[in-house]
């Protein structure tokens, strides 16, 4: 039974930490990732999420704890860890003084793959990552965006069982981060196994199989995008509209409402959003409310929840607790 | 296909800077056909040892083709420094290798530019050189051990700095101006023998001393009882300096 749980996965952490002096970057996190997911550590900055992946891929030791990498102890089969997974790092990293072409050739012969495999590749990998216009420009003038397109491209060349991807996406424009996204998850199908991390929730949500939410250290929830937002993305967003377009009096009144976390009005489309927990008990009040004041709704609906709400939720909820425990 | 051949060759293409590159082969040549023939006109003959006199221009040019050692150490630390500015330094080393792996990489690429930078000089500055040369079989052991141990030395000590300081301004500015200082008290422009005893005994403290006087008696046949104890001690202070770069290079935090 363990066998056959330890060949399904492809990391397993127990109580990894690592200090900083007396300052815990990385806190007895613990989870284990199956083979073939796509597993997203989602957590704002400063949480840990480069200092795991750096654990994780043997850069930087563990002060406790211990893991299992591509079925490989991390502390004793480094080695044999490096050389099946792939790993996009969150700082810049590229070979100065060479041009997009021949360093990425370079860095496919450095991990020895043969030479037509590394032409056939690359040549899939501009092609998907829109990179022809700068495949002749020298490294040290690209683009912070694409510097960061050639760095996730490369790790395409040599092969791997598990990527790791520290905030890959970061200063790419919308349609070239929807085209990488999209060429993680064929990759995906064809056998990778991914381990993301992002402060991006709608990219957590697009890509991730199960998501990890970290905050200070620690492994707040680990669920699927689908449960995280069932379960923690109470708050929802009641939306409406009045004929009359604004009213102060149902305004104030609606905001001092127990039910109502937050009220705003949009300037532009005068739309009113209520932030509650509660939308059967709000909606009413606010029919109520404008035949009160002589006014009339003209539409309101109960807005999808996103995950970005569940993801307040928990990093808020976690905060606010903090003093109480004490 | 080996992983150090594929490592050097990844050196030597991506963090190799042509422009010093140029300088590093340009520099020597200068002494040797611009300040040698220059002052040789004003210095008379000099005595290296085992009988053997030269005239200044040769003494000269042979010290102009050590000197390319220190280039090439240089370039060892600024293949570390590159390495860690661009963050290729923490990719590699989450790549398929070790970190000896990478750093005798570093080594093997400081001595192929160091040997083949100094060979190179020394096939540049032949019109010169072809005048006096007189090699034996002992005299080529001399070269490649001068060459060798030079190079080492003077790379080892670039990666040790390269790891010491932290921005890369400063590197730049130290290793230029050690640069020099091994430079100016070594025996390549002039015998320590004639010096005033204290850049005498600083002479005596350089290893480009010892790296220029047997890499002379090398090619000139110039072979001294002294000759030995100078390839002990570069050998001592090449090893010396290695082991506190390796030490330094382990200690890197990432
Ligand atoms: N080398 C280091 N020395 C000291 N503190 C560090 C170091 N690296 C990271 N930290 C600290 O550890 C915490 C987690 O950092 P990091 O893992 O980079 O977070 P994230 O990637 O989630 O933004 C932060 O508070 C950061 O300041
Ligand atoms: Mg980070």
């Amino acid at each position: 039974m363990g066998d056959t749980l330890a060949s399904q996965s492809i990391i397993e952490v127990d109580k990894l930490s690592k200090r900083f002096g007396d300052k815990a970057a990385v806190d007895e996190v613990s989870f284990e990732m199956r083979r073939g997911e796509v597993f997203g550590f989602l957590g704002p900055n400063g949480a840990g999420k480069t200092t795991t992946i750096k654990m994780l891929t043997t850069l930087l030791p563990p002060t406790s704890g211990s893991a299992r990498v591509v079925g490989r102890d991390l502390r004793t089969e480094g080695k044999k860890i490096r050389e099946r997974i792939g790993v996009v790092q969150q700082q810049d990293s590229f070979d100065q003084g060479l041009n997009v072409e021949t360093s990425m050739d370079i860095y496919g012969l450095i991990w020895d793959v043969p030479k037509r495999d590394r032409r056939r590749r690359i040549d899939e990998v501009v092609k998907r990552f829109g990179m022809k216009d700068f495949l002749k420009m020298p490294t040290i003038d690209l683009s912070s965006g694409q510097r960061r397109r050639l760095q996730v491209a490369r790790e395409f060349l040599h092969d791997m069982d598990l990527l790791f991807l520290d905030e890959p996406t970061v200063g790419l424009d919308p349609l070239v981060r929807r085209g990488i996204l999209d060429y993680f998850k064929e990759k995906v199908k064809e056998g990778l196994s991914i381990f993301f991390t992002t402060h991006i929730l709608e990219e957590a949500e697009y890509l991730c199989d199960r998501i990890a939410v970290i905050n200070q250290g620690k492994i707040v929830q680990v669920d699927t995008p689908e449960n995280l937002k069932r379960r923690f993305g109470r708050a929802k967003a009641v939306e409406f509209k009045l004929l009359e377009g604004t009213s102060r009096e149902l305004f104030e009144r609606l905001s001092s409402s127990d039910e109502v976390s937050k009220l705003i009005q949009d300037e532009v489309g005068g739309t009113y959003r209520v932030t509650t927990s509660r939308p059967e008990i709000v909606i009413p009040e606010i029919y109520k409310l404008a035949e009160k004041y002589g006014l009339s709704v003209s539409s309101i609906y109960i807005a999808e929840t996103t995950l970005e709400d569940a993801f307040i939720n928990l990093v808020t909820v976690d905060d606010v607790r903090r003093p109480d425990s004490s | 296909m080996n992983v150090y051949v594929r490592l050097v060759y990844r050196n030597l293409r991506a963090n190799l800077d042509k422009l010093s590159l140029f300088f590093e082969l340009f520099f020597p040549l200068f002494f040797v056909f611009v300040q040698g023939s220059g002052l040789g006109g004003i210095i008379p003959p000099l005595d290296i040892g085992n009988g053997r006199v030269v005239p200044y221009q040769l003494f000269l040019a042979a010290g102009a083709v050590t000197l390319t050692v220190i280039n090439a150490g240089t370039n060892a630390g600024t293949q570390l420094w590159f390495d860690r500015k661009n963050g290729m330094f923490e990719q590699i080393l989450m790549g398929p290798f070790t970190r000896a792996q990478y750093i005798l990489s570093i080594i093997l690429a400081t001595l192929i530019i160091g040997i083949g930078g100094s060979l190179l000089v020394f096939l540049l500055a032949f019109p010169v050189l072809g005048t006096g040369l007189l090699i034996t079989f002992q005299g080529q052991l001399l070269i490649a051990l001068a060459l060798f141990l030079g190079t080492l030395f003077f790379g080892g000590l670039a990666i040790a700095l390269s790891v010491a300081l932290k921005s890369s301004e400063t590197f730049q500015v130290v290793s230029t101006f050690v640069f020099f200082v091994f430079l100016f008290t070594s025996t390549v422009f002039y015998p320590a023998g004639n010096a005033p005893p204290v850049l005498q005994a600083v002479s005596y403290l350089n290893p480009l001393t010892y790296a220029t006087d047997i890499f002379r008696a090398g090619i000139f046949d110039a072979f001294t009882s002294l000759i030995p104890l100078e390839v002990g001690i570069l050998a001592l202070e090449g090893a010396a300096v290695f082991t506190t770069a390796v030490v330094a290079f382990r200690r890197i935090r990432v």
